[in-house]
């Protein structure tokens, strides 16, 4: 395990943005925000995952998928490689999430798989837990264990340091001058840490904490009528999704403009009542409640059972968004507890 | 890596009026495209956007397409305005297909609606090809009156063909029309198949496709055996986008023919 110290950070990213366009945490109001960054800055690292979600980076809400002419497809600039600074645990869970997705099917999603390769991502161990932080309940815990290149965990005076990538491998050989060999008390200080903010996040989840996986709890409800009082206060505006890390879902458009024709992709949500309309008219899941139904499905069950993991990283940011106070980790524990047999609708 | 976004140039060489709100476009893209029959393609007009559509043509030639398409929002409407000698672009093909393995030594039945019988023509290709591979092929079709029957040139020539029977009826009597009247559903009445062996294979819109399975069940056909060719908003083709779930299954991937075991107990997938 290798060691730096506090001072030399600021040297370490410098040279990380000789390769890389570097985004980094700056205070905004009671939060932070990631912002462009110039060499030299010391960054914030802020305690725990920022209001926003990073998805951004490399699902923009409006990005462009192909562009051709009459002449053929026309390859767009290449654009920098970035480096982004201070991601958490759940914000690289959520991009296993989108990889599954995106660029692990037959199919790819060129713009997400382009932009993925051209960041390099610099994590850290989260310090505190938000109120509506719920990682543990969905497997996950507050520090990185995977899907970053660097990642830095609070120990001493400085940080422990840990590369997760070939990239990242590459990057920290040629920083031997800043890194020292970290003693063991250190190793131990960054457990005791980590510990002490999953005691945390699990104190604060005790009264939802579940007692079977939310694929059998969530599951069961598949034709029960609790959806509608889960939905009651849900106005449909769509916070939760947009400031969700793992939605992906899009709506495709095209412009022509001299010849040249692009198919963008646009960003989408499933609680919008056209969502899934066909030509004529037609709509799937015309009740709210089938469409908050289908949130969480997709999310604890539907998911899980095609891709082997959950589609919720347990950052809160839904619970934060939600103008409706509906707070996801109630509505899961009301799913589990709140099994009636007898309220099961008869379908076809 | 192709980028899947980007689509294959098209010529428009002929367009066919099937009925006052069904046109057939017969397509030359500029390579051949091998597809299977059932699964789709998406075909737009570059800059204006594009609609999935399965094929109507024969599986066994892939470099003539032709996509048969009613006229019912803003991209069909453009498309019903191409005359030939129009560019459009066509990305795919997309889906499973139908599981044409399945129907091996077996009765099939293909039940189809309105221009529900274009994306099962192109079934009928395959099926008249591989006649030899199945035990019989009994064509129900339906539709509201005689001006909208899809196909109606053909219909003759498919009851004609050996070990091959089709039967039409209108929903409502028209002025003309002597042949049989009442909804798609009745002509399921007194099968002579063995509903136990048999497959069916139906396609047509929502609220038929779920009298149909309703009957079909009734009748004692297993879930296993009757395959619906689904309606959902398929925009990406390739299981990204996120749009046409039903219940896990997301249409453009995993159908848009799906087997009626598997969709049975998802709410509303049946509409």
């Amino acid at each position: 395990m290798l060691f730096l110290g506090k001072t030399r950070l600021p040297l370490l990213l410098s040279r990380l943005a000789a390769e890389y366009e570097l985004f980094a945490p700056v205070p905004s109001g009671d939060s932070h925000r990631m912002a462009r960054s110039v060499p030299g800055l010391d960054p914030v690292f802020p305690p725990f995952r920022l209001s926003s979600s990073l998805r951004a980076f490399w699902l923009q809400p409006a990005r462009v998928l192909a562009t051709w002419s009459a002449r053929g497809p026309a390859p767009g600039p290449e654009p920098k490689p970035r480096a982004i600074i201070g991601a958490k645990a759940c914000d690289l869970r959520a991009l296993e999430v989108l990889d599954k997705v995106l660029r692990g099917q037959d199919f790819v999603e060129p713009a997400y798989a382009a932009a993925r390769d051209r960041h390099f991502i610099v994590s850290g161990d989260c310090t505190e837990a938000a109120a509506t932080c719920f990682c543990t309940l969905v497997e996950g815990a507050p520090w990185p264990e995977r899907g970053f290149d660097l990642n830095l965990s609070p120990a001493g005076e400085g940080f422990l340091v840990e590369a997760g990538s070939g990239k990242g491998d590459r990057f920290l050989l040629a920083q031997k001058d800043l890194l020292d060999e970290a003693p063991a008390t250190l190793v131990a200080e960054r457990d005791r840490r980590r510990a002490q903010v999953r005691e945390q996040v699990d104190r604060q989840n005790e009264m939802v904490r579940p007692r079977s996986p939310y694929l059998q709890s969530v599951g069961k409800h598949l034709k029960t009528r609790l959806w509608g009082e889960l939905a009651a206060t849900c106005v449909e505006c769509s916070a939760c999704n947009y400031n969700c890390p793992t939605c992906y879902c899009f709506l495709l458009h095209e412009t022509r403009d001299a010849g040249e024709v692009k198919r963008i992709s646009v960003q989408d949500s499933c609680f919008h009542a056209g969502y899934s309309r066909m030509a004529g008219g037609g709509t799937p899941r015309l009740q709210l409640t089938e469409r908050f139904k289908n949130h969480y499905f997709h999310k604890f069950v539907w998911f899980r059972e095609t891709f082997g993991i959950t589609a919720c990283t347990g950052c809160g940011r839904c619970v934060e968004a939600c103008m409706g106070k509906i707070d996801k980790r109630k509505c899961l524990r009301d799913l589990e507890t709140r099994w009636i047999p007898t309220e099961v609708v008869q379908e076809l | 890596m192709d980028n899947a976004f980007v689509p294959m140039p098209a010529v428009v060489e002929d367009v066919i009026t099937e009925t006052p709100t069904i046109k057939t476009f017969v397509l030359s893209p500029e390579r051949p495209i091998s597809f299977r029959a059932g699964q789709f393609m998406q075909l737009g007009i570059p800059g204006l956007g594009e609609a999935p559509f399965t094929p109507s043509s024969s599986p066994f030639v892939p470099e003539r397409m032709e996509i048969t398409i009613l006229r019912t929002g803003s991209v069909t409407n453009a498309l019903h305005t191409l005359a030939p000698g129009a560019v459009v672009g066509l990305r795919g093909p997309f889906g499973r297909g139908y599981p044409v393995d399945h129907f091996e030594g077996r009765e099939v039945l293909v039940v189809g609606g309105g221009v529900g019988l274009a994306p099962l023509r192109a079934l009928l290709f395959w099926l008249f090809h591989e006649i030899d591979r199945v035990k019989r092929v009994s064509i129900k079709y339906g539709s509201r009156e005689p001006a909208e029957l899809c196909f109606r040139r053909l219909h003759e020539e498919w009851g004609r063909l050996p070990k091959v029977d089709f039967t039409c009826t209108i929903d409502r009597p028209a002025p003309g029309w002597d042949g049989r009247v009442g909804l798609v559903t009745t002509l399921l009445d007194g099968l002579d198949v063995d509903v136990k062996e048999a497959v069916v294979v139906s396609c047509g819109p929502e609220v038929m496709l779920k009298f149909v399975t309703l009957k079909l069940c009734d009748l004692g056909f297993p879930p296993e055996h009757i395959f619906l060719s689904m309606n959902r908003n398929m925009s990406c083709g390739m299981g990204l986008c996120g749009r046409c779930n039903v219940g896990p299954f997301y249409l453009c991937k995993d159908g848009p023919d799906m087997c009626y075991a598997d969709i049975k107990d998802i709410p509303y997938a049946l509409g």
